[in-house]
């Protein structure tokens, strides 16, 4: 075995350590041979030096060769110990590379095993909310009317303003195209059926994803992290019925309200520009109003509100519990639940509008 | 023969860091009451004192990151109370601090956790910040962490990790929060004698918080004592260990008369 020694300088420090680390690399070094460091000479070390003798035994190491470090003595010996493991030789990283098919296979059935859990919390949750309240035990009224003005009452601004403005939007553009035929009265009629079956279900819950859909992940998944949901399990307490359940109870209560306020937000909204732009009196455009509202339409857009409260609240619990990781873990499944949260509003509106298309087709 | 953290030259026993009745409040609360304490040079001090008491507060505004209500805190003669932003920000680089639940950066390695300071101000070599944090987390025992999340380490593993990134710049004050509570007694001890190597090797000052009992008889060079905000005790283990008043006498003899009625006012 060869055996290559180098004498140390005797301040061992960040210049001294670069020019030992390049006296190294310049000598030849054979596969499977010793590189000794004779530390007699140094007199002191500085933990930028250490840092170069991590960064030498490394080198050296991956020359396939042995690094020992000899002559130390008094405190440079004791430096020398504390920084032993940096030392040794470190083993090699396991690189876990997934083929293609293997990729797509694993997504698959981490898809899978997602929606396994998701209908899971699906039938725990609705048994919960259906029997939750009639059960003397576990249900909380007090955290109940807590999260329903959390979720109801603090949105009521916020929704308000969303669909009048909306409403305002829409009854300007259509207004645009149906005007010069002079039939602007109309307008009237088309912002009650677009709001009372469609725009202010969808516009209240997206509000409602972005406010508590993503409060409720982020809650969920904070608590997931600091164990809080493990001391409840071990309580014996069933994480659906003590914390989804009441906020599905609460969202479902509020939702309908919240967008029947949208429904009027909006059609006041676009009554501003008929009755100021277009110049329609009030009492022609109020009449025109009501004759154009049915209750099946508003009966719609309830419902719709109904199904959406619930999809939020679930896809909230559903993306909180399955947080890994700290911090950065919440963020990420905060944002994937508004995703997600927007998408399935979307896909159940489609649902709902194909429906009702076929059953009770809108006409003016 | 000199051994130190960034080739500083340790004047052991000059003065570094001064309190001078400090007052504090959490809102309408009142929190430290009148606290006054110097730290000495190259010296590990603990600051004692039941759950609840301030020590964690009066860390933090020795750190700058709290404003007291009155009272300054000096380092050299500077009051950091009165300092500007970026004048404190400079100041804070040369602390290290590990924080009672590790503060690790959880979107991070363990490995880019220590790196961070030195990537940041550290004017260190680009190819030396590798094996320095090596050089770190070996030191404290995580060498086999490096490329791990946080989420993935036990809290005793945090705390350590907490400690690595504290030494990154190898500060010359170091504070540490609980740094044994929620360890093994073997990982507590290895802890104690790291602090102490750390200390003799690189010339490091110490302020660690911390109530037990071992490893203040380990390492500490002098303590002191706080109490419901006040400080009851100065001086060193010993005289703390001999003192006949009863807040400290209790708390080196592990009684827990009057607990419940204390507590509760
Ligand atoms: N951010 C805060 N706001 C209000 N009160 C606080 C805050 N942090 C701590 N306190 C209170 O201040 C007191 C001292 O806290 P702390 O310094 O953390 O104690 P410890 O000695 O256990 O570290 C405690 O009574 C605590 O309730
Ligand atoms: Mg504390």
């Amino acid at each position: 075995m060869t055996e290559t020694r180098i004498a140390c300088p005797d301040k061992l420090n960040q210049d001294t350590g670069r020019s030992l680390l390049d006296e190294v690399r310049s000598g030849t070094i054979a596969q499977g041979g010793v590189v000794v460091l004779d530390l007699s000479p140094t007199e002191s070390v500085d933990s930028r030096g250490g840092a170069w003798l991590v960064e030498i035994a490394d080198y050296v190491h991956s020359q396939k060769s042995e690094f020992r470090v000899e002559g130390q003595q008094g405190l440079v010996a004791e430096f020398i110990d504390l920084i032993q493991p940096g030392l040794a030789e470190r083993p090699e990283r396991a690189q876990v590379k997934m083929g293609f098919f293997e990729g797509v296979g694993d997504e698959a059935l981490g898809f899978i095993g997602e929606l396994r859990q998701a209908r899971r919390l699906l039938v725990e949750a609705i048994y919960w909310t259906l029997l939750g309240p009639f059960q003397g035990r576990g249900f909380r009224w007090a955290n109940w009317t807590d999260e329903v003005y959390e979720m109801g009452v603090k949105a009521i601004r916020i929704t308000f303003m969303m669909n009048f403005l909306l409403g305002l939007i829409i009854s300007m553009l259509s207004a645009a195209q149906i005007e010069p035929f002079g039939l602007g009265i109309y307008v009237a009629d088309l912002l009650v059926i677009a709001f009372a079956r469609e725009l202010a279900a969808v516009m209240t819950a997206v509000v409602v994803s972005a406010r508590t859909g993503a409060a409720i992940a982020a809650e969920l998944a904070t608590m997931q992290v600091q164990e809080e949901i493990d001391a409840l399990r071990s309580m014996g307490l069933n994480v659906s019925q003590f914390l989804v359940a009441p906020k599905i109870l609460a969202l479902v209560v509020c939702m309908p309200c919240l967008t029947a306020l949208g429904m009027i937000a909006g059609i006041l909204g676009g009554s501003i520009w008929g009755i100021f732009v277009l110049d329609i009196t009030p009492d022609v455009w109020f009449h025109e109003t009501l004759q154009s509202a049915h209750v099946k339409d508003v009966v719609q857009g309830l419902l719709k509100a109904v199904f959406f409260a619930v999809t939020i609240v679930l896809v909230g619990c559903h993306n909180g519990f399955r947080v890994r990781g700290g911090s950065r873990g919440v963020g990420l499944m905060t944002t994937r639940a508004v995703v997600a949260d927007i998408f399935c509003i979307i896909v159940i509106d489609m649902i709902f509008a194909l429906v009702f298309y076929y059953l009770m087709p809108a006409k003016l | 023969m000199t051994i130190n953290g960034n080739g500083m030259t340790a004047v052991n026993g000059e003065t570094l860091i001064e309190v001078d009745q400090l007052v504090t409040h959490y809102g309408e609360k009142l929190v430290l009451d009148d606290v006054s304490l110097t730290v000495r040079r190259g010296e590990i001090l603990v600051i004692l004192g039941g759950s609840g008491c301030g020590k964690s507060t009066l860390l933090k505004h020795m750190i700058g990151l709290l404003k007291p209500t009155s009272g300054s805190i000096r380092y050299s003669g500077v009051d950091i109370t009165a300092m500007e932003e970026d004048e404190l920000s400079r100041l804070q680089r040369g602390m290290g601090v590990a924080f009672q639940s590790g503060g690790l950066f959880n979107s991070m390695t363990v490995g880019e956790n220590v790196a961070l300071p030195l990537r940041e101000y550290g004017n260190v070599d680009e190819e030396l910040i590798e094996p320095i944090v090596r050089l770190k987390l070996s030191m404290v025992g995580l060498s086999a962490a490096q490329h791990m999340l946080p989420s993935e380490l036990s809290g005793g593993m945090l705390k350590r990790a907490g400690l690595a990134r504290a030494l990154a710049l190898d500060p010359p004050a170091v504070f540490f929060d609980e740094p044994s509570a929620g360890l093994d007694p073997i990982m507590a001890s290895g802890l104690d004698e790291l602090i102490l190597s750390m200390r003799k090797l690189l010339g490091l000052t110490f302020i660690i918080v911390t109530h037990e009992l071992e490893s203040i008889r380990k390492v500490a060079d002098r303590a002191i004592m706080l109490d419901l905000g006040k400080v009851v005790f100065t001086g060193t283990v010993a005289e703390a260990e001999a003192s006949a008043v009863p807040r400290v006498r209790q708390f080196f003899e592990r009684r827990a008369d009057e607990f419940i009625a204390q507590r509760n006012v």
